[in-house]
């Protein structure tokens, strides 16, 4: 039993240990620093994504639009910006508030109408699909005119080394103070804390965590601001599910929604917010994607939604909802990237990248099922 | 006498953490009726999932005898090839195929690859008429009441030759009517040499039916008693290992007004403002419909169990939904809460208004199964641990829910153990401590007891005292008539949806509550 419980809790850390060794030994390049650093920026564009859909999940819905939905927002962003001369920063802030409403109205229809998310969503993708292609006219549109502006900075600018280790220090430090006051809070209710040396000990592992984190992208070139955007993001949402009522709403709901509404929840507003952050989640991706390709075209985002999907399924999300972490979806997001990734490096064909990635989908929730069983 | 029918030696299940049953013995009699008799959590449906299969040979230690013989069942199919067909409360039937399809399901007459649909009308007719259903096959078994599908059970059960039938709480959703006719069968069956094991917490349907009992506690086999020298007492003690003297707890006459003279509230209750005042509510399921609460007034007042009483479908749990905001669209008529008009909102605005509701369905409306005890006990009352910033403060929750987990006496390892993996008493507990933590004024209770044995009922009871004494104001329905009677002040019968009767505790009878909720209130 115990076993079995360590092995589960270990498997996502081995898998991922299994992925890197095996791609390491094939193809010694994947170690290299310059491969890890574009490894993380698509795991932070691919984790972003999966963040918002662990949300959605864990209500027990689903979003199928996000893919189409990337792409959208980004192209507006882009015409915005390039096409109209808007400065990028009201071009990103324009296409960001369409997408909040997009998914507010998604949201709107599934909890007052009573349609399911699958089909709403499913109408989504092929509508956002549409419009995302009138709205670029079915071309290229760059997302920097003759020079470099916020749009396109979001996936070439790199924190120079010494800000780096500057933000180290002060996520460090806030780190130390919230434990310590979250360490304090306990014992002052009379609740049974970690000894101090363990609390240390802790700490300890956290900060070296993050200074090795800092201290491997400066083997490059610095922090990327896409790998910032996913940990500000992660820590967000980290704090909106197990801090905050929203979040254990989102539990609530997905673990038995009758017993939900019974228990004063509001859980039409609460579906409603889930999808609203889902859009700005897709926002988000959606301009470091496009920012990363250079220009919006039409296939920018497609199959992300799946990929999304498959990370937070991989990392132990629940698809009928009420179960999940956010370090599950963490490690699920980059085991998918470190699979596409490793697999770009040796060269294997589109062909078989689909047929892998759907064999990893299939063999996670397998694990999962046999593992989860008590 | 050749060997018994059904034996059990030495029976030992573990869970992790837990020993559901240690050394169970008991022995099975050709033609018997046989009760198993238990608190929640004694070991009851344990045991019926070993004896039919469903826990595995191999995952269970001690031996089980068919005709004598040691058998090892290694899943549902092996057992009822052994004979022994366990019905469970949650019926194995499925709701859009017929009532032929549903008897004989996984094992349909054929010829050839193709199903003999008239062998199965024909033989399905032959079936139902030795059960005096009247029923056509082809009816869809979602039309049909729930005495109706637990008899379709048993008529499928006796279809697979099974002799040993196991029922599991037949009557714990049944109307008196049904529950009468379940056991005219079930004698029929013995009759023709049947044999049953029977459970239930209905002790009366117990002694009315069983030629034997045996009584089950903490995963132990007491003993067994021969119904004709037992008594229902003695039953009880042999459950909860104690002496239960007084079942319902509330006296006439001490509950309402020497209560809340004791300080909760200074005033007498009947002085006082009633703390809920309905006045000529319509209720309709929704826009357009007709109405099917109709008329109704009654006030509660501070300290007050008002108990509603009714038949199946009379409108009770449709009542306290609409009062918490969660069911149908009100027609006409007035609600006040505390003085204050209280519209048709939301559950949410209820509670925030000191109005709370736990439900009769608790694995269904009340609890969050797969989160643990203390997720569910604060999920009603988060504003409270609310702090600047949306911030949840996690060490105060978790000191009330420790609070509450204690004082409700919730049987648990702690508060972080999973809601799921509780029995259905302890489960009511955390409904009611879900309840309460959020301070109400007016706590509606359906059927708090449901399904629930003789030891936590009387926590339940107590804790309603508790509640009243404080001041606060009860709702309480129940389909058992004593319990309504035994703990309510006044009662309430409703009939189709409309005021039947209404009783002061002095006028209680069985028979004028009963002729009330059948809508003959001067008869009696």
């Amino acid at each position: 039993m115990n076993a079995r419980i360590l092995l589960k809790n270990l498997s996502m850390p081995l898998a991922l240990a299994a992925i890197w060794i095996f791609f390491a030994l094939k193809e010694p390049a994947f170690l290299a620093p310059r491969n890890l650093s574009q490894l993380m920026v698509d795991f932070s564009i691919i984790g972003t994504l999966a963040l918002g859909m662990f949300l959605i999940l864990l209500t027990g819905q689903i979003d199928l639009s996000v893919g189409s939905g990337v792409g959208l927002i980004g192209g507006i962003a882009a015409v915005l910006t390039v096409q109209h001369g808007w400065p990028a920063a009201a071009g990103l802030g324009a296409a960001f508030l369409v997408a909040l409403l997009l998914w507010a109205l998604m949201g709107t229809l599934i909890v007052k109408e009573r349609m399911p998310s699958f089909i709403i969503t499913l109408a989504g993708l092929l509508i956002f699909k549409g419009l995302f292609w009138r709205v670029i006219h079915s071309s290229t549109v760059s997302v920097k005119g003759v020079e470099e502006n916020l749009y396109s900075m979001i996936s070439t600018y790199y924190l120079p080394a010494g800000m780096g280790v500057g933000l180290a220090v002060a996520v460090v430090v806030l780190m130390a103070v919230v434990q310590w006051r979250a360490r304090a809070a306990r014992i002052t209710h009379g609740l049974s804390a970690l000894s101090a040396q363990r609390a240390a000990l802790k700490f300890a592992l956290m900060g070296a965590a993050v200074f090795g984190v800092v201290a491997g992208f400066n083997q490059s070139h610095g922090l990327p601001m896409t790998f910032l955007i996913l940990a500000v993001t992660a820590a967000a949402v980290y704090f909106l599910t197990q801090h905050t009522p929203f979040g254990r709403y989102l539990y609530a709901i997905g673990g038995n929604e009758e017993a939900a509404v019974l228990s004063g929840i509001n859980v039409n507003r609460v579906l409603i917010g889930a999808y609203g952050l889902m859009g700005a989640a897709t926002a988000v991706t959606g301009f470091m994607q496009t920012s990363y390709q250079g220009s919006s075209s039409t296939t920018v985002g497609d199959l992300m939604e799946l990929d999304a999907i498959a990370a937070c399924v991989i990392g132990g999300t629940a698809l009928k909802g009420g179960r999940g972490t956010v370090w599950g979806v963490l490690f699920g997001a980059l085991i998918m990237t470190s699979l596409l990734n490793g697999m770009n490096l040796m060269g294997v064909t589109p062909e078989m990248k689909y047929i892998a990635r759907g064999t990893v989908l299939a063999l996670a929730v397998w694990l999962d099922v046999r593992l989860g069983r008590t | 006498m050749s060997a018994p029918l059904l034996e059990v030696h030495g029976l030992t299940k573990r869970f992790p953490g837990v020993t559901a049953l240690s050394d169970v013995n008991f022995t099975l009699a050709r033609g018997e009726i046989h009760a198993l008799c238990g608190e929640n959590g004694a070991g009851k449906s344990t045991l019926i999932k070993l004896l039919g299969g469903i826990y595995p040979h191999g995952s269970y230690e001690g031996e089980l005898r068919v005709d004598g013989r040691p058998v090892s069942f290694q899943g549902i199919r092996d057992a009822e090839h052994a004979g022994v067909a366990v019905i469970t409360q949650e019926f194995a039937l499925v709701d859009e195929l017929s009532v032929a399809e549903n008897i004989f399901l996984g094992r349909a007459p054929c010829r050839g690859f193709c199903v003999d649909w008239l062998e199965m009308q024909k033989r399905a007719v032959a079936l139902l008429k030795d059960f005096g259903l009247a029923l056509p096959p082809e009816t869809p078994v979602r039309e049909l009441g729930i005495g109706q599908k637990q008899l379709l059970e048993i008529v499928r059960a006796m279809d697979k030759r099974s002799r040993v039938l196991v029922l599991d709480e037949p009557t714990a959703a049944l109307t008196e009517q049904e529950v009468e006719v379940l056991l005219t069968h079930l004698r029929r069956l013995r009759g023709q040499g049947t044999t049953c094991i029977y459970i239930s917490h209905k002790l009366d349907e117990v002694f009315a039916i069983a030629d034997r009992i045996t009584v089950l506690r903490d995963g132990a086999s007491i003993t067994t008693l021969e119904t004709a020298h037992a008594t229902v007492p003695a039953v009880i003690k042999h459950m909860v290992g104690r002496e239960i003297t007084d079942l319902f707890p509330r006296k006439a006459g001490s509950s309402a007004a020497s209560s809340a003279a004791e300080g909760a509230t200074s005033l007498r209750p009947d002085e006082a403002q009633p703390m809920l005042s309905v006045r000529h509510l319509s209720v309709a399921p929704a826009r357009g419909k007709p109405a099917f609460l109709r008329d109704l007034s009654f006030d509660l007042r501070a300290g007050e169990v008002l108990g509603f009483g009714g038949l199946m479908g009379a409108g009770r749990t449709e009542l306290l939904m609409h009062l918490f905001g969660a069911w149908g669209h009100r027609l006409g008529g007035e609600v006040r809460l505390c003085g204050q008009p209280h519209a048709h909102s939301s559950p949410g605005e209820s509670i925030r208004r000191g109005l709370v509701l736990a439900s009769e369905d608790r694995r269904r409306y009340g609890l969050i199964l797969a989160q643990e005890i203390g997720f569910n006990l604060s999920l009603s009352s988060l504003r409270e641990f609310t702090r600047a910033g949306g911030r949840l403060d996690l060490p105060a929750e978790q000191v009330r829910n420790q609070h509450f987990f204690g004082a409700l006496r919730v049987k648990a390892p702690s508060q972080h153990t999973r809601a799921g993996t509780l029995s259905g008493g302890n489960q009511q507990k955390v409904v009611l401590g879900k309840a309460l933590m959020t301070g109400p004024r007016v706590v509606l209770l359906d059927e708090p007891t449901r399904g629930i044995d003789v030891g936590a009922k009387l926590e339940v009871y107590e804790l309603i005292n508790r509640l009243t004494a404080e001041g606060r104001a009860v709702v309480l329905v129940s389909s058992e008539l004593p319990e309504l009677m035994g703990m309510s002040d006044r009662v309430i019968m409703l009939h189709e949806g409309a005021v039947g009767g209404e009783f002061a505790r002095t006028e209680f009878t069985q028979e004028k509550l009963l002729a009330a909720a059948m809508g003959h209130a001067h008869a009696a």
